[in-house]
């Protein structure tokens, strides 16, 4: 048996991922930013698969080259961070346009701009690590 | 001015969607298909290295991505008529359908690339 407490705290914390049908509140904005907030978790959404496929390309096409994986597995996890996150934005952004509200503030651009300069920070030693051997 | 022959309603004689957002929308939805389809290939690619039958995970993919592509074409069709009746277009089941099953294929192909390491 669950008490009522307990699956309202489970609600919230799946609802902090993803959160409730944001066209229940508010009035609808105009259909031009709707669309380009739609646009925008669209573009999210390929740079997750971008960077899936990436990182499956490295592990499938780069044979004998040391760390070929952790390349490949950290292409995937910073995909897996990026499509958990993408829904959220759609939905944030949309509530926050029906109710006239700012915008909220994203993180997720710092983070990706900072994790891809690592994946390729890291792909540019192994290179050269690759090519003295 | 007179409709170009063929099509059943009358061509609209007011400019809508003057920058073409439903199309550039519409296009948005066709490129996220078209990755989900490279992305579901390269993962069954993959796979298919650990076992043959992993290879369905990255299948399944590539027909939620051509699924996608079908739905898209149709639903830039459906949606002329609400947009210029200045209906809403939010989607809010879409944008979960697609992001859900992202998280899951992300999550998929991480595991895999983890599992082939270790096996």
């Amino acid at each position: 048996m669950s008490d009522p407490a307990d699956s309202s705290r489970r609600r919230q914390r799946v609802e902090r991922w993803f959160p409730a049908d944001p066209t229940r509140v508010g009035a609808d904005p105009d259909y031009r930013f709707t669309l380009a907030n739609e646009r925008t978790f669209l573009a999210w959404i390929r740079t997750a698969l971008g960077l899936a496929a990436g990182g499956l390309a490295a592990i499938t096409v780069l044979d004998d080259f040391a760390g070929e994986e952790a390349l490949g597995i950290g292409l995937l996890a910073l995909s897996f961070v990026t499509a958990a996150t993408s829904y959220r934005r759609w939905a944030l952004n949309e509530r926050a346009m029906r109710l006239d509200e700012p915008l909220p503030v994203s993180r997720l651009p710092l983070a990706m701009a900072i994790g891809v300069a690592v994946v390729a920070l890291v792909a540019g030693v192994l290179f050269a690590v690759d090519a003295a051997r | 001015m007179t409709s170009s022959g063929g099509s059943k309603e009358p061509r609209p004689t007011v400019v809508f969607d003057r920058m073409l957002q439903h199309e550039r929308t519409a296009l948005a939805w066709e490129r996220t298909a078209i990755a989900t389809i490279v992305a579901g290939a390269l993962l069954a690619r993959h796979a298919a290295t650990i076992h043959i039958g992993l290879a369905g995970l990255g299948v399944a993919q590539l027909i939620v991505g051509g699924a996608l592509l079908i739905w898209t074409g149709r639903h830039y069709e459906h949606l002329h008529a609400p947009l210029r009746a200045g209906e809403n277009p939010a989607h809010p089941r879409a944008a979960r359908l697609v992001g859900i099953t992202t998280i899951g294929f992300t999550g998929v192909a991480t595991v895999v690339a983890v599992a082939a390491l270790v096996t």
